[in-house]
């Protein structure tokens, strides 16, 4: 009886936290269907406004000035190149740690791992200086290539952990078969992987998509700004004013990485086991 | 299956780049060419005026064909400098910009923008003799020239002529001084109703806003830095600088003509458009607004108490950036804005005072407009337009004088001020 | 024992691009921000004197620096102990449920892996004073059901004390969603037999939990302590999006005055400086904590 009592209180308690967790998205996404001149929505005004405005969605991603369709596609194209160039350069040097021998690897490893100290926030400064002196300031590559958030390091160790656990049976298999360490990566190793890969992934598309610091240095024209910074120079444009649209956008810059993140969530939740008991 | 998979995902991420990149801000194959200008405030603001200078673009593309003028609106408050200059920093810049004196000279003093001395030597259409000499000089270097003026407005005093004649007060006149004004403002206070309450009506009105009280400093011989505009401490809190600003305080807080800052946000309205203060300090730009709510209003130089009237001059003005990518296009686009015939139309509404004399000779004759230009001969250029840092400085005044109005500072004016100095020193030294 | 191999060199080849990645964007980066915090170094001027360590003297001196790390500091100091706490008391209400973990897992994540910019603009919402503000609405109908008389206008991001307040509050909720999950990974990895063991010894609930649970969750703790410590150091756009540094610069964090110092004043020497300072800061509260929960470890372990 008590047993029971004990359990509806607990249940209730988390609903509590459930409903203040979501609450917020309620009224983002009701907001955005208000009428774009409205005035801020009351929770009493919340569900019912004057009329249901989907086509503020089609305004704000077609807005001329603001083009968000094109900061949708900037984001596409950095974040997808971002967790590509990323898995490519930890697979290799993951590879190389778990598979190969050469001398040095070991201390090499360590100075990887050394790298994972310092804070992102250290390396912006100069980054921005380096970047801007390479020219890549305001384009693709200078948004892709050097993103500071990732840290290599962090993805070598998490696939060489994973690599190291692949049984070696199946690489000399594979050598018998007269693969070289190039086709054994390929065609062994990544394969087995797939969990750990997904788990990278998953983790570098979200950081990448809703990084809000780097892109906001690293582009400065309309049209390169991804959707996070365009959402703030969206929200400059508005300040305090029509915020059905504000909303609208802001949903726009959610939905994707929120539905990445549902359902890639198993990944994305159990890399962050992982990295927290490891750690 | 999954080869095909990859190499197709790669592929659209590489297609979609090479298109954005072909639309990227920059020229689009010939004949085409695109000027880039670029100014501040929203893109989501729609007003007449817009219309209009939308309409004088569309005139200036006729008369160049083969170009189009990309207008660029760049939002938030305070950080048109740092966005346009970001762009600067990254290599990809608007042709033409507009600059506020008020925040000119991190600018004018970088490099940012080109000295325009040659563009104008080479020009035989173009007089710089044309323009307000006191508003050329704003953003002149000596021979360097590195902006035309579009438009500028002194700061002036306006008062309501109803209430003055109501009260039976007689209007200020040219050389009335500081306790002239008192003295007229505590004629056209009325008492309020009840003992405590807000008064009816107030002599004047009062907005926390340095760039309009920082006139008061100046109309007593004080002032915010020092004449190299690198030292507050000595002058900020000079013996001046505190009688002016103890003057500003007893407005509100003893002689009880200007509202304070909770009457002020509990009436909601600007007092003076509402008929409720007699006396204000604004630019220009407010007299459409005053027109259209049917104000009797009349203008007149700012009180002081030095003998000799002092203001200043908010002015804008056309550049080209250093880095742009057309300057000899954007030098006939700045032409064209600042010439006369585009001017008269520009400044039609009242918005400014064009900074072209013909144009803005078409406008003058009336007593208000007459007044305004008259201030030219005595008016100063802002600080903003030497001192880089300056609407820093502005902050940190702000909030010293919101303390000093809500009472908070216990202190008293005069160590408020030095506070204040010694926080503008720290944030003004390199770097 | 140590397997002698040949030297493969195709590991170098494999290595060598992230090697090469590290090298130019990682540590040349770390090395350049010493070697302009030596300088004054604007990013509009050409001329970069070098100064030695002039930068950090102002710095010292500086009291807007000095604002800016005590607030980081408060920041922190509010934001972890509050932060580790209720999501560990989030997870042992969660660990005991057998349906819908899941689902609240799920939902709680959420605000973890959404738009920091997008939920920075509701939080304004939630912010505004009257009934507009979620908060100041709930306490609201607070008044109109207990019949108290609280303020409903509150202006919490125009208000000193309240804009850092709420800056708080707003990452216990986006934090909430990743600690718990991994504290309750944590909980899982606690041995059944430990507990049966107790029962059978006798202890009660509480004295499980104070002697068993805490415990064996240490290292957890001591992970989630540490990452949110680094995560609060990490503070920026909230504030860029809410409160631009707060009313009278109570909620600059350091992260912020490093963005304001580089690219509004564009002054990157001494924001290069600043930067080592929050990175020295970072390392010694990082390990203050290892340290802390090292001994109390170990003190546990001699009991």
């Amino acid at each position: 009886m008590k047993r029971a009592l004990l359990t509806s209180v607990q249940y209730l308690l988390l609903a509590a936290i459930a409903v203040t967790t979501i609450t917020p998205f309620i009224w983002m996404f009701f907001t955005s269907l208000h009428p774009p001149n409205a005035q801020i929505p009351t929770m009493a005004t919340l569900f019912r406004p004057a009329g249901w405005h989907f086509e503020n969605f089609t305004y704000v991603l077609t807005f001329a000035e603001l083009p968000v369709w094109r900061f949708a596609v900037n984001s596409f194209v950095v974040t997808t190149g971002v967790v590509l160039f990323q898995l490519t350069l930890c697979a290799l040097a993951a590879f190389a740690f778990a598979r190969l021998h050469f001398r040095g690897r070991d201390t090499l490893f360590f100075v990887f791992l050394l790298t994972m100290v310092i804070p992102a926030q250290v390396l912006i400064v100069p980054l921005f200086t380096l970047v801007q002196r390479m020219g890549l300031l305001d384009t693709y590559a200078g948004l892709i290539i050097p993103y500071p958030y990732l840290s290599t390091a962090f993805g070598t160790f998490l696939l060489r952990q994973y690599f190291i656990g692949i049984p070696r049976a199946l690489d000399d298999a594979a050598r018998l078969d007269g693969c070289g360490d190039w086709r054994i990566l390929w065609h062994v190793i990544l394969p087995s992987s797939k969990p750990a890969l997904a788990t990278l992934a998953a983790f570098a598309f979200i950081w990448t998509w809703c990084d809000f610091y780097w892109p906001l240095l690293a582009t400065s024209s309309t049209t390169m700004r991804t959707l996070e910074v365009g959402l703030s120079v969206f929200s400059d444009a508005y300040g305090g004013t029509r915020w059905p649209l504000q909303m609208a956008a802001a949903v726009i810059v959610l939905v994707p990485v929120l539905a990445v993140f549902l359902v890639m969530q198993r990944f994305f939740i159990r890399g962050a086991v992982v990295s927290g008991l490891k750690g | 299956m999954r080869v095909i998979a990859v190499v197709s995902l790669v592929s659209a991420v590489v297609l979609l780049a090479i298109l954005s990149r072909a639309t990227r801000g920059r020229a689009a194959s010939p004949p085409q060419i695109v000027l880039r200008v670029a100014n501040w405030g929203s893109p989501a603001v729609e007003s007449s005026f817009m219309t209009l200078e939308r309409e004088i673009r569309g005139e200036f593309e006729r008369q160049h064909s083969g170009v189009r003028v990309q207008f660029e609106q760049i939002p938030g408050f305070g950080q048109y400098a740092p966005k346009l200059l970001m762009m600067h920093v990254s290599g990809s810049v608007p042709d033409v910009v507009a600059l506020d004196a008020s925040s000119a000279a991190v600018f004018i003093n970088n490099g940012v923008v080109c000295d325009l001395a040659p563009f104008i030597a080479r020009d035989p259409e173009f007089h710089l003799a044309d323009y307000f000499e006191k508003v050329v000089q704003i953003f002149r270097r000596d021979e360097r020239v590195y902006s035309i003026p579009l438009d500028f407005t002194p700061m002036m005093l306006f008062f309501n002529r109803k209430l003055f004649d109501a009260a039976g007060v007689p209007y200020p006149q040219r050389g009335w001084t500081w306790n002239d004004f008192l003295h007229t403002a505590q004629m056209l206070t009325t008492p309020p109703d009840q003992p405590g309450a807000a008064p009816r009506q107030y002599g004047m009105h009062f907005m926390n806003v340095m760039p309009f009280w920082v006139l008061w400093l100046w109309t007593n011989g004080g002032d915010v830095l020092d004449t190299e505009g690198r030292r507050a401490t000595g002058h900020f809190d000079g013996p001046r600088s505190v009688e002016a600003v103890q003057f500003l305080t007893d407005l509100m807080l003893k002689y009880h003509v200007a509202p304070t800052i909770d009457e002020g946000k509990a009436a909601g309205v600007d007092l003076f458009r509402a008929g409720r203060a007699a006396m204000d300090v604004k630019g220009h730009w407010m007299m459409i607004d005053y027109r259209a709510d049917g104000l009797e209003f009349g203008v007149v130089e700012l009180p002081t108490n030095t003998g000799r009237p002092s203001t200043v001059i908010y002015a804008a003005g056309l550049s080209i950036m250093s880095k742009a990518q057309h300057p000899d296009l954007a030098w006939e686009y700045i032409k064209f804005m600042t010439s006369r015939d585009v001017q008269i139309r520009r400044v039609a509404s009242g918005l400014a005072i064009s900074s072209n004399r013909q144009a803005a000779a078409r406008y003058a004759g009336t007593p208000v407009e007459d007044a305004f230009i008259a201030a030219v001969e005595y008016a100063r250029a802002p600080w903003g337009a030497t001192v880089e840092r300056y609407p820093v400085v502005e902050g940190l005044g702000e909030e010293m004088m919101e303390d000093l109005l809500r009472s908070r500072a216990a202190l008293g004016v005069a160590v408020e001020l030095h506070h204040a100095a010694e926080l503008i020193d720290a944030a003004l030294t390199e770097p | 024992m140590k397997h002698r191999h040949p030297t493969n060199w195709r590991g170098y080849v494999f290595v060598a691009p992230a090697t090469i990645y590290l090298a130019v964007f990682a540590l040349v980066p770390m090395l350049l921000a010493g070697w302009m915090s030596l300088h004054r170094w604007h990013l509009l001027k050409d001329d970069h004197p070098f100064v030695g360590v002039a930068n950090y003297l102002t710095l010292a001196r500086d009291p807007f620096f000095r604002n800016t790390i005590g607030n980081t500091l408060l920041y922190a100091a509010c934001a972890v102990p509050l932060g580790v706490l209720t999501s560990l008391a989030v997870a042992l209400l969660v660990a005991r449920q057998l349906r819908g973990v899941g689902l609240f897992r799920t939902l709680f994540y959420i605000p973890a892996v959404s738009s920091q910019v997008a939920l920075s603009m509701v939080w304004i919402w939630i912010l505004l004073p009257g009934e507009q503000g979620l908060i100041n609405f709930c306490l609201d109908r607070l008044n109109a059901w207990l019949g108290t008389g609280i303020p409903t206008d509150t202006n919490f991001l125009g208000r000193p004390g309240w804009a850092m307040a709420a800056l708080v509050a707003m990452s216990l909720w986006v934090g909430l969603g990743p600690r718990m999950v991994i504290f309750l990974a944590g909980l899982h990895a606690i041995p059944e037999p430990l507990y049966e063991a107790a029962a059978l010894d006798g202890c009660n609930a509480r004295q499980r939990f104070w002697y068993i649970t805490l415990p064996q969750l240490a290292p957890t703790t001591l992970f989630v302590v540490v990452t949110t410590t680094i995560a609060a150091f990490q503070l920026f756009t909230p504030v860029y999006m809410m409160t631009k540094g707060g009313p009278r610069r109570t909620t600059d964090v350091v992260l912020y005055h490093i963005f304001n110092e580089a690219w509004q004043k564009f002054e990157v020497g001494m924001a290069s400086a600043q930067s080592y300072v929050l990175f020295a800061i970072i390392l010694l509260a990082a390990a203050f904590q290892f340290w802390i929960m090292r001994r109390g470890l170990r003190e546990e372990a001699v009991q």
